[in-house]
């Protein structure tokens, strides 16, 4: 059963690796517009490059959850989800771990480049790593409820990105301080280990919480 | 198994979809809901499967109420909406067998019994093709084919002759009769009779 969703969550990715590639193209392009608006200064760049680095990624979270669940409810798979006696929080916890993988790990895969364009010390962009395959989790989840929740409004595109991003704080800000932390030379274990507790809060009840919010949706 | 429909009734966006509807599905029925269009058929079917929140009024199967986990509604259903359930980059035979997964009365180690689903329904020669590719019909074909996998008792099938050519019907007339000999009982609805030269229908006639 588990082997036979995996390998057509697989499927699906390898005939559609736009679905791979693409964010990661659109990441490249935002982290090479700042530059360019702002002017080649080492100094300024060193400060503000993590946060570039992190609202990039959450653009691009946005942006590949959007229709995470659209095409399966335009279809009619989530009335098949919904009447099976199978465990949908099993498919669903499947799915985000899938969609995690092939989204946003080829971006953390693709920072070290970025690290390099900029000129970003090597223990600066280790936690820079960190922070985001702790942190990219927990956006992801938070971006697909937002996904479900939006999936009965057909015209509502910029309704979804009003709703996660307040979603988005509490991450961005234990992510920023841990940078902070250890550009000033301070501990940033704290911070660290609280965006492991949001990912171990998150990632067990997202599926449940889908599940409930799929049905509210599909009843209207 | 017996499914009571007990006085429900429905709004949708201040409408009334139906009211009142009292009905008793016994053991080895066949119904055919029929209607005009927009007066609730799928929203009736759609509330059979639970899937549908009622205005008041309960469905109750085997005497208890389907919305509560014990009434085991899931394991015993099967709903095939106008919609196929398919996922367009999948061929025939990987649709048939996610859709598969999801019914455990399919046996998967059984690789034949969807290789014989899709002889029976005469498109095993599509059965790599993309469901992008097919025509309607031939989807419409594919998501049947489900039935004939499946082992469970309740089919309820919103529509399942759209698109479907003469002879694929008969396929699927056969089907639900000898789903009814096995005591299985099917709901379909369709905005015609396509049942008359059958004999021991159900209907329900709905108007809006």
């Amino acid at each position: 059963m588990i082997s036979l969703l995996l390998k057509k969550e697989l499927v699906l990715y390898y005939r559609n690796l736009n679905n791979i590639f693409l964010p990661l193209i659109f990441f490249f392009l935002i982290i090479s517009i700042f530059p360019l608006v702002l002017g080649p200064e080492k100094n300024l760049f060193d400060k503000i490059i993590p946060g570039v680095i992190w609202i990039t990624a959450i653009l691009t979270t946005l942006l590949t959850s959007n229709n995470f669940f659209k095409d399966d409810f335009n279809s009619g798979v989530i009335d098949t989800y919904l009447t099976s006696e199978v465990s949908i929080e099993l498919v669903l916890f499947l799915r985000i771990i899938c969609c995690w993988t092939f989204t946003c790990l080829p971006i953390i895969f693709f920072v070290p480049v970025v690290s390099i364009l900029f000129d970003i010390s090597f223990y600066n962009s280790i936690i820079i790593l960190t922070t985001l395959i702790i942190g990219t989790p927990t956006l992801i989840c938070a971006a697909i409820f937002g996904s479900a929740l939006t999936l009965g409004l057909s015209k509502n595109n910029m309704l979804l990105p009003v709703i996660i991003i307040p979603f988005y704080i509490p991450v961005l800000i234990f992510s920023a301080s841990a940078i902070e932390s250890v550009t000033s030379g301070l501990p940033y274990e704290m911070q660290i280990y609280l965006l492991l507790a949001f990912l171990v809060f998150v990632l067990p009840i997202m599926p449940y919480l889908l599940k409930y919010t799929l049905r509210i949706s599909i009843n209207n | 198994m017996e499914i009571l429909i007990n006085s429900a009734s429905c709004i949708k966006n201040n409408n009334v979809i139906f009211d009142n509807l009292n009905i008793v599905l016994g053991e080895s029925d066949i119904w055919l809901i029929t209607g005009p269009n927009g007066c609730g058929k799928t929203t009736l079917m759609r509330a059979l499967c639970g899937i549908q929140n009622l205005e008041s009024g309960s469905i109750l199967m085997d005497k208890i109420d389907i919305q509560n986990p014990k009434s085991r509604l899931k394991e015993k259903i099967i709903y095939i909406g106008h919609k196929n359930s398919l996922i367009d980059n999948l061929t025939v035979k990987e649709n048939l067998e996610y859709l598969c997964a999801f019914d455990s009365t399919v046996e998967l180690n059984n690789k034949n019994i969807i290789k014989e689903a899709m002889i029976y329904f005469d498109i095993l020669k599509y059965q790599n093709y993309m469901v992008s590719d097919l025509s309607e019909g031939n989807k419409k074909k594919t998501s049947l084919a489900r039935l004939f996998a499946s082992k469970k008792k309740l089919w309820i099938l919103d529509e399942p002759l759209n698109n479907l050519d003469i002879k694929s019907i008969e396929l699927f007339l056969n089907l639900i009769v000898s789903h009814q000999k096995n005591g299985g009982i099917s709901i379909s609805s369709s905005h015609y009779n396509f049942l008359k030269h059958k004999e021991n229908i159900k209907y329900l006639e709905m108007s809006n």
